[in-house]
């Protein structure tokens, strides 16, 4: 079975409050001094998937692709570090303020390109936007069935069955493949790479591949950014008066009835 | 979130499997690393994590199966593993140590039959030195092995054994001429696995810190090991082969000394932030950022002299002077960085629901184990007279 997953070098999502800072006028996050960029929380969990799938299969191959600038080879490094066989990196100065649509034509081009897949694994959803549209985007793209947020994949015959994450309980559902299946956290925890393999890894070559190499014109942004900037949080305390415990209640009873809280 | 602590590894393979070693003591060491330690209990499930990642092979030779990465990666993994728990770079060090001394002096056999076994830590090792009446004068050591036939036979007693429960073979520093002199040429080391009749592993030591990993008595009540037991084959070796070896350790402890400190500054730099007292948090007090800058420009000279000292053994030249140098003031930093934790934390630092404690009671261990503080200087003084000659 041949994978391809998609995995994204995102902020560092444990960054202290006090560290992060948008760029209101450049609608950017200003990176944070000293906190290096991570591998998206969800995406070694696909990577984890493909790994299962292929031991399961007895075969295949899993190549890693990112979009992203030239320090996502770090997040392609920790993928290929846990196991996978390829990297691809997509990097390209067209590629730098691009939104999700666009990012779905990117990495479906990468995808035909790196051709013969079986399956294309994503995390549920990159944890710095949170959005988690791009698999469907690359879904409707190169027309593929979409399952997402999944916490189990079994190859079932030709085709997968997979577990998916629901508010209230699970559910199971077939897919035919080729299929793309965007995976959740509670598929487990991922593995931690072994030194061997990260010597391993180090030595492979990642490709690059610009905008010109897939073929793709990103044109214009499909869902332009309007505004980006930090709400402002403000907080009173007010201590609530009263002779006895019962008095006290009463007056806050009152006062979450007036701002009409209760 | 943290810093890069593998900022300052020169070899970028090396630099990413600190980073990564790193990740897997935030997720894994750090949240029940005081709860063994408290417990006094061996880390089972960690030590398992760690030779899952391949650590117990990290200095064995590859046609050994193991991954010959260098000191300088080495030591990198020691900071990491101390900056979760000290005990765990602990427990890999005499590991390392012991497969170091096999690999530079043993026999072909003695390497064929061990180092394989090393990758794993399913035979681990201890190095016993001390005794009773000798510690850092190692050349007083008392146990001697009496040659008999094509056998050794071994009395004595050791003390302060890392490992000395659980290891499946033990480097041991005895005397087979009590009459040489230099008193160096009559030590030999063998290489006894614990199974040897008349070896007998004694009682376990309750300590101050460095708990989960036992630190034991051993005894040798004519103890028989064929003489194919001898490191390297050959009498009289043993002195220098031991502390060949102990170069290794001391970039060991000087690392752990590094990870201790870091983790104490680490906890001390996010409380002075979130602690208030007269209005505002106490990192905006002149004295808690003067602390807290004196920790950090010593934890990042601690950190460059034991990359140093690591990079120098890397190169292949003795780096005695160097490693001594590193382990002096490393371990020396770690518990003054240790107290100024506590000093920072105040009263809840001395409760055993913060860390703080643990830090302060593991880093003494530091400035007395693999050769203390004083030996350290005077190691450093008789090399670098050398550099002066009149």
């Amino acid at each position: 079975m041949n994978i391809i997953v998609c995995v994204k070098q995102i902020p560092d999502p444990e960054t202290p409050a006090a560290s992060f800072k948008v760029d209101e006028a450049a609608k950017k996050v200003i990176p944070a001094q000293g906190i290096a960029p991570v591998v998206n929380p969800y995406d070694p969990q696909a990577t984890e998937a493909a790994l299962r799938l292929k031991d399961a299969d007895g075969g295949g191959k899993i190549t890693v692709i990112s979009l992203g600038p030239d320090t996502a080879r770090d997040a392609i490094k920790h993928a290929l570090a846990m196991g996978a066989d390829e990297g691809v990196l997509i990097s390209d100065p067209a590629f730098a303020s691009i939104d999700n649509f666009q990012t779905a034509a990117a990495l479906a081009a990468a995808i035909e390109k790196v051709g013969d897949a079986d399956l294309i694994l994503m995390g549920r959803a990159a944890a710095d936007w949170d959005m988690g549209v791009v698999p469907a985007g690359v879904g409707q793209i190169l027309g593929l069935p979409v399952v997402t947020v999944a916490k189990g994949i079994e190859k079932d015959g030709d085709g997968l069955t997979v577990t998916r994450v629901l508010d209230d309980g699970f559910q199971t559902v077939k897919a035919p493949l080729p299929a793309i299946v965007s995976v959740s956290n509670e598929f487990g925890e991922p593995r931690y790479p072994q030194l061997r393999q990260i010597m391993m890894a180090a030595k492979k070559t990642v490709q690059v591949w610009s905008a010109a190499d897939l073929g793709i014109d990103t044109g214009a942004s499909v869902m332009p950014l309007e505004a980006l900037y930090q709400p402002k949080v403000e907080s009173n305390v007010e201590i609530i008066e009263g002779d006895t415990p019962e008095e006290k209640a009463r007056n806050l009873a009152q006062k979450l009835r007036a701002a009409k809280l209760v | 979130m943290a810093r890069d602590f593998a900022a300052d590894i020169q070899d970028p393979i090396a630099g990413e499997i600190v980073t990564n070693v790193g990740v897997w003591v935030d997720k894994e060491v750090k949240p029940q690393a005081s709860e063994f330690e408290h417990a006094d209990q061996f880390p089972e499930p960690l030590l398992q994590g760690m030779s899952d990642m391949g650590l117990f092979g990290i200095k064995i030779p590859e046609q050994y199966g193991g991954l010959d990465l260098s000191f300088e990666c080495y030591a990198g993994v020691c900071m990491e593993l101390a900056r979760g728990w000290m005990s765990l770079a602990g427990i890999i060090n005499t590991h390392v140590l012991v497969g170091y001394a096999i690999n530079e002096y043993g026999t072909q056999e003695q390497k064929d039959m061990y180092l394989p076994k090393f990758v794993k830590p399913d035979m681990r090792c201890a190095l016993s030195i001390t005794e009773p009446d000798a510690g850092s004068d190692a050349q007083a050591i008392k146990t001697t092995a009496r040659r008999d036939g094509d056998d050794y036979v071994i009395n004595g007693q050791k003390m302060w054994v890392t490992n000395g429960h659980r290891a499946g073979v033990y480097l041991v520093m005895t005397k087979t001429d009590t009459t040489a002199q230099p008193r160096h040429k009559g030590i030999t080391a063998f290489l006894v696995p614990h199974e040897t009749p008349g070896f007998i592993k004694g009682k376990k030591f309750e300590k101050l810190g460095y708990k989960g990993v036992e630190t034991t008595e051993l005894a040798f009540e004519d103890a028989r090991v064929p003489a194919t037991a001898v490191l390297g084959g050959n009498e009289g070796r043993g002195f220098q082969h031991i502390m060949s070896a102990l170069e290794v350790g001391r970039i060991n402890v000087a690392a752990r000394g590094v990870g201790v400190a870091q983790a104490a500054f680490d906890d001390s730099i996010r409380y002075a932030q979130h602690r208030e007292a007269f209005g505002v948090p106490i990192f905006q007090h002149q004295a808690q950022q003067i602390r807290l800058a004196e920790m950090i420009v010593k934890i990042r000279a601690a950190r460059l002299l034991t990359l140093d000292a690591a990079r120098k053994k890397d190169s292949g030249v003795r780096s005695d002077l160097d490693a001594g140098i590193a382990k002096l003031y490393a371990t020396e930093i770690a518990n003054e960085c240790a107290l100024d934790a506590m000093r920072i934390h105040g009263g809840v630092a001395y409760s055993k629901e913060l860390p703080v404690e643990r830090y302060y009671r593991d880093a003494p261990l530091m400035i007395i184990a693999e050769g203390t503080s004083d030996i350290q200087k005077t190691v450093i003084a008789r090399n670098i007279v050398k550099e002066y000659p009149i």
